[in-house]
């Protein structure tokens, strides 16, 4: 009896190191690890999917909603959500200062990583993502609620937004132009990396040119997961940017189209690396639009021509 | 009647066995999940339950308003308003869960809450005298291809063309009037309790009205077989089943609707066929019935109404109303016209008489109501219209 306990005892203990273990980063929390610690009133849990109703028929149970383009953007002009707006979305959802808020979405937590750099942007403290999101936490076949939890209102106060985590056009002018050392990286797909196509299909053409800014190396976004949507373990990660020249000598800006697969590589740089990385949410639908700039388009591919 | 083929019950039960084999051998065949991750065999039953439902309770928007109109029975009219009723309280019942206060910016995930004003009335009315025109509305042409209705391929086929011009039309309407329009959500000004309270205030005051009429008194069955299997559900039980069929589709799935999948086939044909203009202006901001290209083959709006053609195919079998027949000239000709106004009305309405009158005033959907109104009244003006021209040609 008392030599099961301490078996039981012990193997508990081995599963909470390997369930810590496995993680990349302390940013990143398993989906075993958030199921054991949903009750504690310190953990605060916010979906961010891009999909509509997904959240309603179904989430991680007590987690809040926040609707990426609407809450974590202002919907009037491009740009990311404003400090006090944020502030009252993430006291509404019971963050207190000395919370730890745990992010999750679907399609790969593009957009839990785009919440969780805008987290980051305005001082929010231990910020967490859910590795492999909610697709993992489904096929786990872990439980869902489609009870919306009214949460305590929290006391959190967010910091004015820090420049140094947001790449603007000039930055990534500066380093096409060879006026700074640092590097870029393109996570979109090599399709449109190389300008065959404007945009993914399906997406509409939001930029009138095609192919990538100058000196950008391409690592889709995709390569730095595993088969079950996790991020891969810190030395794969870092060599997979090694390869491509980003080994965190240098400052790094990631982009995309609009700046929200970028934010998972930038989260993957960042949280897991340790690297020095701005996310560019202008993105290609703002450089690619800009008049004179300098860009590099492989395919030659001419918008609307012939 | 000529041509008409009359299936002996033992064979008609074997059939319906084997339309059954074939719906859940589907339910195990169909992908686990669609692109947002519902359940498509789970949209497959609803659809073969709903189509069961509509037929077993006659559940027909045009065949109701005509009991009324020729000779004032009620039955089927108060079958819609205690649809409507059970629908009101199990829709507000998941809502208030999604959304415990009434957000003044957002409305509840994807309900059918669209845009009000007269390109909506009109579609309604065009979508009313549609129905008359073809015999019923769209979900009852379903349910009716699984009757061997010889007009109902007619009808569909019409309603996709119907869309088709829907689409060429919609650019113009959508800037003349649906971009300004009001998304108007009741809960919105009167609360949750504030809005059902009057909602189920008006549908008691219209089913105080119609018992004034004493209806006919249903006759009594000889064996519960046959109520169940082979006679007509009343229409109340067909209500209640309808509307408690719809929460969980919402819970579940998604708002009940029936025109998606129609509306898809005939923008992805009439986009092939180069016949649209490069953007729908803002269609896809809506929710509703929306009409997305074609992505992949099994939707689950696809699913859905495959389900609900051969959950009736399967009951009407059994009933012994499984009646295919050839069509006559005017059967196929009135089909298709009817069927044209049935598609342009469903289709700058966001939806018919299940998207947009039941799962829109459901979710308590100013839109919903305005459809009601401009639809019945399209039946009654076209109906009046077809009497008098009867009767002039001395047929009455």
């Amino acid at each position: 009896m008392k030599f099961s306990r301490v078996l039981a005892a012990a193997a508990a203990v081995a599963t909470a190191i390997v369930g810590w273990g496995a993680q990349a980063s302390d940013a990143l929390v398993s989906t075993e690890w958030l199921e054991k610690n949903l009750k504690d009133p310190k953990v605060r849990v916010i979906e961010v999917s891009v999909n509509p109703g997904v959240f309603e028929r179904g989430h991680v149970p007590g987690a809040t909603n926040f609707v990426w383009h609407t809450d974590l953007a202002d919907p009037v002009r491009r740009d990311i959500v404003s400090k006090d707006n944020l502030e009252k979305l993430l006291r509404n959802a019971g963050v207190n200062q000395d919370s730890t808020v745990v992010l999750y979405g679907d399609t790969n937590n593009w957009f839990a990583a785009w919440g969780a750099w805008v987290l980051d942007i305005y001082g929010v403290k231990n910020v967490k993502l859910l590795d492999g999101g909610r697709k993992k936490w489904e096929a786990e076949k872990r439980e869902l609620s489609t009870q919306v939890a009214t949460a305590k209102p929290g006391n959190v106060t967010l910091a004015d937004a820090n420049p140094k985590l947001r790449a603007r056009l000039t930055d990534v002018l500066a380093s096409a132009e060879k006026k700074s050392n640092t590097k870029l990286v393109d996570i979109r797909s090599p399709d449109e990396f190389n300008g065959k196509v404007i945009a993914p299909a399906g997406i509409q053409e939001l930029a009138i040119r095609a192919g990538h800014v100058p000196g950008a190396v391409n690592v889709p976004w995709g390569e730095a997961v595993a088969a079950d949507g996790t991020f891969k373990p810190a030395a794969e990660l870092k060599a997979l940017y090694a390869a491509k020249g980003i080994d965190g000598s240098t400052p790094v800006i990631t982009y995309c189209r609009i700046g929200e697969r970028s934010s998972h590589t930038w989260f993957a740089l960042v949280k897991i690396l340790g690297y020095d990385v701005k996310n560019y949410d202008g993105s290609w639908t703002e450089y690619g639009n800009s008049v004179g700039v300098p860009i590099t388009n492989v395919a030659g591919t001419v918008w609307t021509g012939k | 009647m000529d041509g008409q083929v009359n299936i002996p019950p033992k064979t008609s039960i074997a059939a319906a066995l084997g339309v059954a084999a074939l719906f859940f051998w589907l339910v195990l065949q169909v992908p686990e999940r669609d692109a947002l991750g519902r359940s498509l065999p789970l949209s497959l039953l609803l659809g073969g339950a709903f189509g069961v439902l509509l037929q077993r309770s006659r559940f027909c928007f045009y065949c109701i308003a005509r009991d009324y109109i020729e000779r004032r029975d009620p039955r089927g009219l108060l079958g819609i308003l205690v649809a409507l009723a059970v629908g009101l309280l199990g829709t507000y019942a998941v809502i208030g869960g999604w959304m415990p206060v009434p957000s003044p910016t957002r409305l509840p995930a994807e309900a059918h809450i669209g845009p009000v004003s007269w390109v909506l009335a009109l579609g309604a009315l065009v979508f009313g005298i549609g129905m008359t025109v073809s015999g019923s509305c769209i979900s009852a042409h379903l349910y009716r291809l699984g009757e061997g209705s010889p007009v109902a391929p007619f009808a569909l086929l019409g309603a996709v063309a119907g869309f088709a011009l829907g689409f060429l039309s919609w650019n113009e309407l959508y800037l003349r009037a649906v971009q300004e329009a009001p998304v108007l959500w009741l809960p919105r000004w009167l609360g949750y309790g504030g809005s059902l309270a009057l909602q189920l205030a008006i549908l008691a005051a219209l089913a105080l009205l119609l018992m004034r009429r004493s209806a006919p008194v249903e006759p009594a069955s000889s064996s519960l077989f046959d109520s169940v299997f082979r006679r007509r559900w009343p229409a109340y039980v067909g209500g209640a089943l309808v509307g408690a069929l719809a929460t969980v589709a919402y819970l579940r799935v998604g708002p009940l609707g029936v025109t998606a999948e129609l509306g898809s086939w005939s923008r992805t044909a009439a986009d092939g066929l180069g016949l649209l203009p490069k953007r729908l202006e803002g269609l896809d901001t809506f929710a509703g019935c929306a009409t997305a290209l074609k992505e992949t083959l099994l939707s689950r709006n696809g699913v859905f109404v495959g389900g609900l053609i051969l959950g009736a195919l399967a009951a009407a079998l059994v009933a012994g109303q499984f009646k295919p027949r050839l069509p006559t000239v005017v059967e196929a000709a009135r089909g298709l016209a009817g069927g044209v106004l049935l598609g342009w009305g469903a289709m700058v309405s966001l939806g018919c008489t299940v998207g947009v009158l039941l799962s829109g005033i459901f979710a308590g959907a100013v839109s919903g109501w305005v459809f009601a109104l401009f639809c019945f009244g399209g039946v009654w003006l076209s109906s009046l219209i077809l009497r008098r021209m009867a009767v002039a040609r001395g047929l009455l």
